[in-house]
This record gives structure tokens, sequence and C-alpha cells, in this order.
């Protein structure tokens, strides 16, 4: 009876593991993928900076190329052994490209007949996994993508006889004591390969005899039914290594990437001996943390890999010699703001279980070059604006998020949702919603100009503002200096970013037509209609201001944006594509001649220092926006090739004392000056014309006449005043300067 | 549409005028300023009208300027043409967004992801990228009139033939056929 109940607990604890080992083989978290890096000739890359891209992916530098994932320098000429690679349209098989750099950038592209490839793509960056919430993270590895030296270390240190014994190993359990006993060596766990693997599998960690009996039954069920190699790929895969915040990696694929930022396949001796040395005990022997221990501990596996002949005793001590070579934090390829936003979008379409388990492939439009740029410049500058510290808070660090978009296909190829990159936590970018400020004005001026009463050259009201509010109460807004202005034209108004000015021109177009620009734009709500919405009393995400502007970054076309391009299944069968859509939501040129004013801006407004930072020739358009008392300092702006948008403040929204040009505008700058990218250069469309007008006064003027000229863009039908003694061959047209004279009277009668 | 003969070599199933542009204008690339790989200024009216075309342009619609792709961008509106002959659309689609991720001011690039959603039934977005072409060929009438045919398409697709018919006329105004 006793017999027939243990032959039973036997067959159940063998269905048990079997079913584990099976379903564990098939379980992939989701991959994720950035966007590729498109090559062609014209492209403004140097030829250092190629070779930078390809070492982000791991290509090797080598004297002759001898295998995919290689390049050598030949003076200008690059060349590399293309790896075979997966995108979300077509998979490509390994190829040989030459790339021609020259001071202007890619100049040539051949192939291995040389013939010219007018353009062709990296393979993506692997950024990262969707991991199930228990947290377990891994990249599976097939066994040819093992090199032979791991499994034959983890053979010399862990399990010596695993080759011969059954899934258990008697000699080794003794062994294990006796070594303990004199404590000498390197220490013996006695558990072979197989039982490490089981105890991976239950994840369980209490080591009582019942636990150990189990084990062991099951260990040597596993042996019986898989061959010695299914079993090692399946420990390679599996095992524990490492902890970062609450994503537990597992298996040497991912844990090559954790600690040395790259596939397993290129490691060195020295570094698959680190990996080993990690098995024993991920926490205690964390190379981040304890280094010391780490290096006795890896050179112990040198040495015992030296005795077993599986690596000669030159080489070990060599290997010994060299530092750990761990990277400062979790490979640079993760970017927990981004993925975040990855997931919120897939979560519409599949369920958790399809993207931790299913295999897919997930190709995004991150671009890493504008993540790394985006992250170093919040970095540098909220530190420094720390160390200033001269106002606000003195208890806590500043805080920042930052949107970058490519406007016209409305990719988002950057984001950061704070200062520690690396940490999993709190997404601000996508969860700070916090008060728009001044950055809502341009909306403002944009209905205005719709409206067809306003023009850049329009003479506003900058003066005292009293309104008596549906409670009785009364709100005065005050301008940022406390000033009031009198007559300025509306290119001035927005430049300033004057309040009582912008209120005024708010109140005449009526809240709701500003609350409706604001949602055809993107904003996905009503936002409260009350007078302080004019200066910016609407609450956003650094995702949503950016979805706002983006618009106006695309010449009034409003695209969702995006950050996944499109899914692929394990099969290589595409599932969903996000592809490329835009709505004209406001007039090409009511767009241009705002996205005019926004470029004054950066030339005489709040947005003039970012000038210094800047290439001298790059036109841009932008806004800051401070809310109040300080609490948010606001940037967004764009070039021809990007939108940036940045936030900075305080977790607990307590006053920064930094306005949006002090705050986010460096952070923006940095972040400008590190795409390059293209000016914003939108053609003028048919039916407005440039003219020159006094910034202060807004009179037409000519060169030579006033020191004070900008250019804006008006409809050609726009009656402007000219300033006397310019010399305007219509200037004594008696008609002409009634209207404008009669227009001027109007508009001061309105405020 | 009428394809200027000089335009056809090399490239199969060719009919719209936007090839012809497209490949004459690569056959005979000028210097292209830093950051506008698809836009080259044609001086006066010079290389506007084409040799054979029966009718001068339209008086004050000079053109200032003259779209064409890069050969990066002509490659994959090739391979792109290639996959929509297929029927397949969604591929194309995501060959064209990679030429437009190359040059996303260029409109001639617009009309051909619009045509591309033509096919795939989706006139409402071949609309807004016909209008999206538009509001960037300023200053070239053969890309404008590329980008009015498209949106002449698209309404006669929904019914709007009024609309459709005004369209039609404003291409033929721009570039006659």
């Amino acid at each position: 009876m006793a017999a027939v109940a243990g032959a039973a607990y036997v067959l159940y604890l063998d269905l048990l593991v079997i079913h584990q080992f099976e379903g564990r083989r098939w379980t992939l978290p989701a991959q994720v993928f950035a966007a590729p890096l498109e090559l062609y000739a014209g492209l403004p890359l140097s030829e250092s900076e190629v070779g930078h891209e390809l070492e982000r992916l791991h290509y090797r530098k080598v004297a002759q190329l001898d295998r995919p994932g290689t390049y050598r320098v030949n003076g200008a000429r690059i060349d590399v052994a293309l790896r075979p690679a997966r995108f979300a349209d077509e998979s490509r098989d390994a190829q040989l490209l030459s790339i021609s750099a020259g001071s202007q950038g890619i100049e040539a592209l051949k192939d291995a007949a040389g013939h010219e490839v007018p353009v062709i793509r990296l393979e993506p960056l692997l950024i990262g996994s969707i991991f199930p919430s228990h947290g377990e993270d891994r990249i599976v590895l097939t066994p040819r993508e093992v090199p032979p030296l791991l499994p034959a270390a983890l053979k010399a240190v862990e399990d010596r006889r695993f080759d011969s014994h059954r899934g258990v190993d008697p000699q080794a359990i003794l062994r294990a004591l006796w070594v303990d006993a004199r404590a000498r060596q390197i220490e013996q766990g006695g558990s072979t390969l197989t039982q490490q693997l089981v105890r991976s599998y239950f994840l369980s960690t209490r080591q009582t005899l019942g636990r150990k009996m189990r084990e062991a039954i099951m260990a040597i069920a596993l042996d019986a039914r898989f061959t010695k190699d299914d079993l090692m790929n399946a420990y390679i895969n599996e095992i524990f290594l490492g902890q970062d915040g609450n994503r537990a990696i597992h298996g040497f694929g991912l844990a090559s990437q954790f600690y040395f930022g790259k596939p397993l396949s290129e490691l060195d001796l020295s570094e698959i001996a680190l990996l080993v040395a990690v098995v024993r005990g991920p926490s205690y022997y964390d190379p981040r943390r304890h280094a010391d221990r780490v290096l006795a501990r890896r050179n112990l596996v040198l040495k015992e890999l030296a005795d077993q002949h599986v690596v000669g005793a030159p080489e070990a001590a060599a290997a010994a010699r060299r530092p750990l070579g761990v990277t400062p934090r979790p490979a640079g390829a993760y970017y927990p703001a981004y993925l975040d936003f990855v997931r919120r979008t897939l979560r519409r379409d599949y369920r958790d279980q399809d993207l931790t388990e299913a295999g897919l492939s997930i190709y995004t439009s991150l671009d890493p070059r504008a993540q790394d740029a985006a992250e170093r410049a919040l970095d540098s500058e909220l530190a420094r604006l720390d160390r200033m510290k001269k106002r606000g808070s003195e208890a806590q660090a500043l805080q920042g998020a930052v949107v970058v978009t490519a406007p016209q296909s409305g990719d988002v190829i950057a984001i950061v949702g704070g200062r520690d990159v690396g940490y999993d936590g709190f997404d601000r970018a996508l969860d700070a919603r916090r008060a728009m400020g001044s950055m809502v004005k341009p909306f403002v001026y944009l209905a205005a100009l719709e409206s067809g009463r306003y023009s850049a050259a329009t003479i506003v009201q900058d003066e005292p503002v009293d309104l008596k509010l549906a409670g009785g109460q009364h709100w005065r807004p005050e301008n940022f200096a406390h000033d009031t202005n009198g007559p300025v034209p509306v290119a001035r108004a927005l430049a300033e970013s004057l309040n009582l000015a912008t209120v005024g021109v708010g109140l005449d177009i009526g809240l709701p037509k500003v609350a409706e620009t604001l949602q055809r734009f993107g904003l996905d709500r009503t936002p409260q209609q009350v007078p302080a919405m004019l200066l910016g009393a609407v609450d956003v995400t650094p995702l949503e201001a950016a979805q706002l502007y983006n618009g106006l970054a695309n010449g009034g076309f409003r695209n969702p944006l995006r950050a996944v391009r499109a899914v692929i299944g394990a099969d290589g069968k595409a599932l969903k594509a996000f592809p490329l859509q835009v709505t004209q939501v406001a007039t090409p040129e009511a767009v241009y001649q705002l996205d005019r004013l926004l470029t004054l801006v950066m030339n005489r407004g709040t947005g003039r220092p970012a000038r210094p930072l800047l290439p001298a020739d790059l036109v841009v358009a932008g806004k800051t926006g401070t809310s109040s008392d300080f609490r948010d300092s606001w940037f967004a702006g764009f070039s021809g090739s990007n939108l940036t948008v940045v936030w900075v403040g305080y977790d607990d929204d307590a006053p920064t004392g930094l306005t949006g040009s002090a705050g986010a505008l460096p952070v923006w700058a940095r972040i400008m000056a590190s795409l390059g990218g293209s000016s914003w250069n939108a053609p003028m469309p048919d039916g407005l014309v440039e003219m020159e007008i006094e910034y202060t006064t807004g009179l037409r003027v000519l060169p030579g006449c006033s020191d004070d000229r900008v250019t804006v863009a008006v409809p050609a039908a726009t009656q402007v005043a000219p300033k006397a003694g310019c010399g305007f061959p219509d200037s004594g047209n008696p008609v002409t300067t009634f209207i404008d004279r009669t227009q001027r009277w109007l508009h001061a009668l309105v405020h | 549409m009428a394809a200027r003969p000089r335009t056809l070599t090399g490239v199969a199933g060719v009919s719209a005028l936007l090839a012809a542009v497209a490949l004459a204008a690569c056959a005979s690339r000028g210097p292209v300023p830093p950051g506008l790989p698809g836009e080259v200024a044609v001086p006066g009216s010079e290389a506007g009208g084409s040799p054979s075309s029966p009718s001068a342009p339209p008086p004050g619609a000079a053109p200032s300027r003259q779209f064409h792709l890069g050969p990066a961008a002509n490659a994959l509106v090739t391979q792109a043409r290639t996959q929509a002959g297929g029927g397949e659309y969604a591929a194309a689609g995501a060959t064209l967004e990679r030429a437009l991720r190359i040059e996303p001011d260029n409109p001639l690039l617009w009309v051909e992801l619009g045509r591309v959603q033509m096919g795939e039934g989706n006139a409402g977005q071949a609309d807004a990228m016909g209008r999206k072409a538009l509001a960037l060929a300023t200053g070239d009438p053969t890309a404008q009139a590329s980008a009015w045919r498209l949106i002449a398409d698209s309404l006669h697709a929904r019914g709007r033939t009024a609309e459709a018919l005004e369209a039609e006329q404003r291409a033929a105004g721009l570039a006659p056929q």
C-alpha cells in the first residue's frame, strides 16, 4: 500500500516537473526593439559615429572580418559583416556592407559585389522585454548561441559529473560535506545542475529534508526524460542571476546584457567566469555592490577551470588579472519610461499573458541616440540647477521628464520619466499631470489668428485685468514682471509671454473657442472653462503636451503619437501594425503664422536664453511655461526634425523658484543641440506675405527706419500702419490709414 | 495621365506623373542644400514647364522649386510600388514610412502614401495625406497638382463629386496634362 502511494507520489512529481519543463521552454516575454538605424548616402553620420552605432549593437572591431557581428575600419571606409536581422516588415540575411564616410556624413554604401546600395538598415537594438508581474525577465538562447566555454565552466564548477550522473550525484554530496568541513576550497553545493534547475522552477529556497527528497526525485525524473543537452540549455536560460528593482534577471543571455551590455556569444573568459561565480548567490555576489568579494570568487572559478584543464593555466591567470568589466548600471539599453508607454499602448489590444509569454516581437520608434541625449541633458542640467539651490526647497532633488517626437510621423523617439532613468518607478512623462502655464498661450493666439480678426501685427492692450467671477470673487492676474505695457503687437505679446495682453485676446476670442482648439490638437478632455485657463490652468502630462505641440510642429496636422510600429508573432507573422495617420486640425495658414511667432519667442522673447546653446543657424520655435508660484517649469519647442517637451519640478508640487526659461529651457536646448536635425523651414502658404514690423509698436517698417525690426507672416490683405518717415510709397494713402486707425480704435474699445 | 518619355527607364509599372518628376529630377540632380535632401531650387521657368508641354505654366505660378526624391527614398518608393502592385498595401505603407523618415518634408512621398491608402480603400486618410502634401508643396506646381489629383480621387471615392471636380480643375490649372 505504501509502495503504491509512493509510486503515485513519484508519478505526480514526474508529471509536475515535466509539465514545468515543457511549459517553461516556450514561455517567452515579448521582446521590444528600438527603431533600426537607416543608412543611406547623405546621412550626416561621421565615420566615428558609424562606429559608435555599430558598438551600440555590440559589433566587434577586428582586423579581418571573420563572422557576422564584426567590422573593420579602413581609412574613411568601414566594412561591416552585418548579422542576419529581422525587422517589422521583413527579414534579411547576413551580408557584407562597405560604408564610405566623409566630413559631411555617409557618402556611399556598397555591397560585397561593389554595387551601390541606396538604403539599408542596421538591425534594431533590443531595448527590453515585457516580463510577467512576478518579475522574471529573460532572453532565451538556443544552444547554438551559447559559447561552449559556458557549459564546460558550469560543469567544472557546479557539477563535475553532470554528463554521467542520473540527476543526482551522491559522490558530490559526500564531497561537498568533506570540502565544507575543510572549508579551504571553493564551496561545493552538492546539488547537480539538474537539482538547481528544479529548485529554480519551483522557486523554493527552503531547504527541508522533505523538499530535498522531492527535488531529488524530480531531478531524476527530468534526467530520465530529457537529454543532457536539453537540460543544460534549460539551465542556462532558467537560472536566477540578478535582481534589478522588481525585475528578476534569469538566464545567462539576459545576465550577459545586464552585467556587460553585450550578447553572451561575445563574452571573454574572465566575463564568463564572473557569471559562473554569480550563480552561487546573485545577491551575495552582486558585482555592482560587492566587487571585491566577486573578484575573489571569479578568480577562484578561473583557478578551478585551469585545474580541471577547461582552459590553460596562463589563459586563466591572464583573465584573473582583468577587472570585472561590469557596466556601472544595468546596460544602457534599458528604458523603463519608454517601455511603460509601449506596455500601455499594447494593453489596449493584448492580454498581459500574451505579452509576457507568447514570444512576441514589438518594434518601436525609440531612437537610442535621441534617448541617450535626452537622458544626459536632463541629468546634467538638473544636477546643475540643484547645485545652484539658491531658491526653492532645499530638501529634495529636482525632477524632470522629457518627450521627443518626430513631428511629421508622430513617432515618439525618446521618453525620460525622471532623473534616475534606470529606476522603474514613477513615470513623470506619462503620469505627472501639471499645469501648463504659459505653454497654453500659442493655442489662445492660434484661435485668434484663425478668427481672421488678428494677425501678428495686431495691436492688443497689455493693461490691468479685473474680472468678476461667478462666485463674486475678482480675478486680477498680473504679468510676470508685475508691469503693464499698454498697446503691443501680438508678436511681442506672445514672445514675451505677456499675461494681461493674452487674457484680453482670449476673452475676445472666447473661452469655448480656446478650449475647442486644445481639444482639436489632441487634448482628450474638456478643460475647465475659467479665465485662468488662458494662463495655463490646464493640467497635462508631458506626453499630452507633446501631443498638443506636435500638431503645431506638423503644420496643423495631428497624428496620434505612437511608440509601437508593429507587433510580430513568434511565428514571424505580423499581428498588428500602427500605421502613420494624419488629420488636418487647423489651416496651414494659421499654423504658419503662429509658428513664425514662436520663432520670435526664441529670438526675442522668453526662449532667447537657449540661443547660445544651439547651433547659430538652427531655426527653432517654441514656448516656455511657468505655472503659478513656480511649481512647474516647462518648455515645448521644435526644429524641422524634432519636437521636444521638457518638464522640471518637484514631485510634491513644491515651488521650484524656476521659470520655464531657467529650468526646462536649458535642458531642452541641450537636447536639441545634440539631436542636430534641420531647421524649422515650413514653406509659407500662398496667401501669406512676410512683413517687417517694429517689435515694440507693431508699426510697419523698412530696413533703415527702425532698429527694432522683426519679420512676421501675415495674410496678404493685412493692412498695417506704416511708421512715419519710413518712406513707404503708400504711407500717405488715406484709405489704408483710415482702415488701420479704425481697426486700432475698435480693438482698443473691445479691451 | 501622361508620363514624360525620358523618365521611364528602369522602373516597371510606372504610370503616375509623380514618378516622372521624381526620376527626371534624380537624373539631373543639382547641388542639394544641407537639410533639404528633397528640394532643389529651379532657376526661373526653365525647368518648370516640360519642353513637350503644350501650354506654358499659368502666369503668376512660376515654380520656385521642384521636389524630387533622393536615391534612398526613390529606392524605397520603387519597392513600395512593387508591394502595392501585389496588393500588399500594409507592407507598401511601411516601406513608404521608411522613406518619409528620411525625407519627411517631401510632398511626393505623402502623395505616394496617400495612393497606397486609396488602394487600401482608406479614402479619408488619402485625403488627409493629399492635404499634407499640398501644404509642403508650396512653390512646386507639379507636386501641388499631384496632391490635388489625389484629393480629387479621394473625394470621388466618397461620392463628393462636385468637390472632386473642383480639385481636378485646380490640378489642371497648376500642371496641365
